[in-house]
């Protein structure tokens, strides 16, 4: 008797409310005063959700509280009180063994107790399940004496239908609420140990296993911004905003309308594969070029490679964005300027792209914005060495990257290593969310300005 | 006194006569030139932007499918086998009898191999078979147990080093080595099935993707289900029923913040709660599809307000009118009309988790993985992260593998885009 059964069987029980209750309102028969207040359908799924909700409630908060339940027995068994071992390490253990998680003990003494694991689990297993047939049968038989022919089924239903609707709206506001918990609770107890001060301004990155190490992050901000907010912008401004203004202002409608969704694909390759292309092929190019010119510090993880695919990734970004802004530009404008005899071009120069600049900035920021928090092309292209340097052509490292770097590896949990990164997505987090909010505000007061 | 005031006052300028511009003069059709000239120059410039992104596309896919192609082809070579000779204990009967699996695993069919391969090619001549060439061996002697009671010619799998040379790409001596081989007619280049049906292996030659895609499918389902009813509702909720309050503001401001937070946050969160908070399965699909939910959710929640919205009113007037309820009204005529937008929003929101690496990283989708996972709560990995560890692989084996990977993600993620764009085409309506 597995709970999947037993929820086939709940499923049954309220299909079969379902049926009977819509079967029974089926047989209302009446006109005009007498006539009933909902359609058969609507008792029979009233009926339903009785059966259902009250079970399903019950086996979550069960499969809560069973494995306390289940250990609880275990250990007072008097086979397990003759194991010297920790109640909570018996536990797990034997879980482990009993569920097929684990092949082969770690301690033998503790094998006897799987079979005893087994039957306590099979035990609390069906008394759930019984429960749950029971609460289902119950609310089932309850909802099916109250299908009257004046007895708001419909009503009833439909305030479940928004109770609905309006738990699945508040599910972003928890993970909202759940990204800032988590990253705050975790980054305190980094703050426990390094003090903000040394963390925010410290400019030597060197974390260790353990809580040696120091975790001066200034490094990784510059690597960040330099590759992000610097390299990949001088690529994805120029080449965005003159495809845009091509694409708007030149191009003929027909080509425009296939050249376009060619341009979002740049946006749909994943960043997997960039990071692989500018690790693959343009980090190594660079490198030779860099080599060949004779500059000095060439490193084949550069960060120009990182920012240059990074900027070719951010092009439909800031081409579309571009795009929006000059097309809220009052074709009066534009009118009145050719009608001086301007040409196009100066038309665009000096009017369309100054009235429209307000958007493009705030296009920009959202691109900065996307730019600081994209990992795999850093991960794979921009190496690990926290240098704070303006060379291009050097080893920078980025916060997404050492977030990466500290989380994978298998370490506690509690060191302050793998809190920081903990800290560093506070930072992202904290910085991204100020740029958009900022570039949102910007683009909304220009949109304002032109209606 | 009278004659100062005059001499205060500069003398009038005599006015110029307005003659109108004499376009005709060098000076003035040279300015025209060049006015006309930086007309081309920006024109000129927009072009070669759009031209250069393309580039770069076309380049990126180019050099993918180059390097790519070639991860779906596998050398192999002539293995003759003397199996009478080879005296290996087993026979044709035992392997139709029901203890066939444990006679194979008995045997050495490891040094078997490697025995044939030095007997054919030289002392030495294992070393041209990629490590899990016995494994071709042994499904030969499955496939056909009368072949232990004859000589026979296998073909195996080759060394990582025999196939970058069959395919161009190895040092002189190896290519001259292959030249040899294929003088005897011992190689063959083929394409290799065993790559979209094997897992991930420590050895180029043996690699294959369905363990990672069947991972990402996985995934994919879990998201699936949780990301589009919640998405949808809360589209429907926030767009037909939800009062102008700050309630109602604090849950736009959070689908729309949500939407722009960079997703290695969401792999963050995904750690702190799921793994460590409510201690699920490291690894797992399932955990990996609940944070791609999270993620995915704001982008289907915009799609589908948008779709939403551009449901004429009169149709929600219409079904008010003959007596609808407003959940009726919302279900039986508002959603199925905007069905079509929300579906293009949520295949494009899902093509973007199925490329997504960052979030799974952070919850241990990094693992080795050699075998496809069973259920949602297995060690799996997906394409992504398998292009990822695959992409930091030192044996040169496995360039073609990561770029033939990663054609496979793109031709779903194509296939995905082409099924939304088709949607929107066929059913999308203009009140």
């Amino acid at each position: 008797m597995s709970p999947a059964l037993f929820l086939l069987l709940v499923a049954g029980l309220a299909f079969i409310g379902w049926i009977t209750g819509r079967a029974r309102a089926a047989r209302f028969t009446g006109t005009g005063a007498n006539r009933p207040h909902s359609l058969p359908g609507y008792h029979g799924w009233y009926v339903a959700l009785w059966a259902l909700a009250p079970a399903l409630l019950f086996l979550a908060v069960w499969g809560f509280v069973s494995p306390g339940l289940v250990d609880a027995t275990v250990t007072a068994t008097p086979q397990s009180a003759a194991i010297r071992l920790d109640p909570a390490d018996l536990t797990a253990e034997v879980r482990a063994l009993g569920t097929g998680a684990l092949t082969t003990a770690f301690h033998p003494e503790v094998v006897p107790l799987v079979p005893v694991f087994q039957r306590v689990q099979t035990h609390y297993d069906v008394i759930g399940g019984v429960v749950a047939l029971l609460l289902a049968f119950a609310g089932g038989a309850f909802a099916y004496t109250r299908v009257k022919p004046d007895f708001r089924a419909r009503t009833r239903v439909e305030q479940l239908v928004m109770a609905a609707l309006l738990g699945a709206s508040l599910i972003a506001v928890l993970t909202t609420l759940g990204i800032v918990l988590s990253l705050l609770f975790e980054s305190m107890r980094f703050f426990a140990r390094v003090s903000p001060i040394e963390f925010l301004f410290g400019t030597l990155w060197s974390p260790q296993t353990g809580d040696s190490g120091t975790f001066g992050a200034v490094p990784l901000f510059w690597g960040t911004i330099f590759i992000g907010a610097i390299i990949a912008m001088i690529v994805a401004i120029p080449l965005g905003l003159m495809s845009a203004i091509y694409l708007t202002q030149y191009a003929a409608p027909a080509t425009r309308r296939w050249m376009k969704p060619i341009l979002e694909v740049l946006a749909g390759v994943p960043t997997v594969v960039y990071g692989y292309f500018a690790a693959l092929t343009v980090a190594p190019a660079i490198r030779d070029f860099a080599a060949f010119v004779g500059i000095p510090g060439a490193s084949s993880e550069s960060a120009l490679a990182a920012g240059l695919v990074m900027g070719v990734m951010i092009i439909p970004f800031v081409s579309s964005m571009a795009d929006d802004s000059i097309a809220a530009v009052p074709q009066s404008m534009r009118d009145g300027s050719l009608a001086m005899g301007a040409t196009t071009s100066e038309t665009i120069r000096k009017v369309l792209v100054p009235a429209a600049l307000p958007g493009v900035v705030g296009g920009v920021l959202l691109a900065v914005s996307r730019a600081i928090g994209e990992t795999m092309i850093v991960v794979m292209a921009a190496g690990l060495a926290a240098n704070l340097t303006a060379n291009p052509f050097s080893s920078v490292t980025t916060v997404t990257t050492q977030i990466v770097q500290l989380l994978t590896g298998d370490q506690e949990f509690d060191s302050a290593k793998t809190l920081a990164a903990f800290a560093l997505g506070l930072v992202l987090f904290i910085v991204t969310l100020l740029l958009n909010i900022v570039a949102l505000r910007v683009v909304k007061k220009y949109r304002e300005a032109y209606e | 006194m009278s004659t100062i005031a005059p001499a205060l006052q500069p003398p009038p300028k005599p006015q110029p006569a307005r003659v109108p511009t004499d376009w005709t003069t060098t000076s003035m059709q040279g300015r025209i030139r060049r006015r006309y000239r930086s007309e081309r120059r920006f024109r000129l410039l927009g072009a070669g932007a759009v031209l250069l992104s393309f580039a770069f596309l076309v380049f990126l896919l180019i050099s993918m499918l180059g390097q790519g192609l070639r991860g779906f082809t596998q050398t192999e070579l002539r293995l003759p086998m003397d199996f009478p000779a080879a005296r290996l204990a087993l026979d044709p009967a035992t392997l139709a009898g029901p203890n066939a699996r444990a006679a194979l695993a008995a045997v050495d069919l490891e040094g078997a191999t490697a025995r044939a391969a030095d007997r054919a090619y030289g002392t030495g001549g294992y070393k041209l078979l990629s490590d899990g060439a016995w494994l071709s061996v042994r499904s030969a002697i499955q496939a056909d147990p009368q072949i232990l009671t004859r000589r026979a010619d296998i073909w195996v799998p080759t060394s990582t080093v025999i196939d970058l040379a069959a395919k161009g790409d190895a040092d002189a001596e190896a290519e001259a080595g292959y030249r040899l081989l294929d003088a005897r007619k011992a190689v063959r280049t083929s394409f290799s099935m065993a790559f979209l049906t094997g897992s991930d292996s420590t050895d180029p030659t043996l690699v294959g993707i369905w363990g990672a895609l069947k991972g990402s499918l996985l995934t994919m389902f879990v998201t699936l289900i949780l990301a589009f009813p919640i998405g949808v509702l809360s589209a429907l909720y926030l767009e037909e029923y939800a009062a102008r309050n700050r309630w109602t503001d604090l849950i736009e401001v959070s689908i729309n913040n949500l939407a722009a937070v960079p997703s290695i946050i969401f792999g963050l969160l995904g750690l702190a709660v799921f793994l460590n908070f409510l201690d699920f399965p490291r690894s797992a699909p399932i955990v990996g599809g609940l944070t791609l939910a999270l993620m995915t959710m704001p982008v289907i929640v915009i799609a589908g307000r948008n779709a939403i919205k551009s449901v004429p009113p009169s149709i929600r007037d219409a079904a008010l009118g003959i007596g609808a309820s407003k959940v009726q009204v919302v279900f039986h005529h508002v959603l199925p009309l905007a069905l079509p937008g929300i579906l293009t929003g949520t295949i494009i929101g899902m093509a973007r988790a199925l490329g997504e690496t960052a979030p799974l990283l952070m919850i241990g989708m990094r693992a080795f993985i050699a075998s496809p996972p069973g259920g949602l709560a297995d060690p799996a990995t997906v394409l992504p992260v398998q292009i990822f560890l695959w992409s930091d692989e030192v044996s040169r084996g496995f360039v073609e593998k990561t770029s033939a990977a990663i054609i496979v993600l793109l031709v779903f993620l194509l296939a995905m885009n082409g099924i939304a764009i088709y949607l929107r085409n066929r059913f999308e309506r203009r009140w």
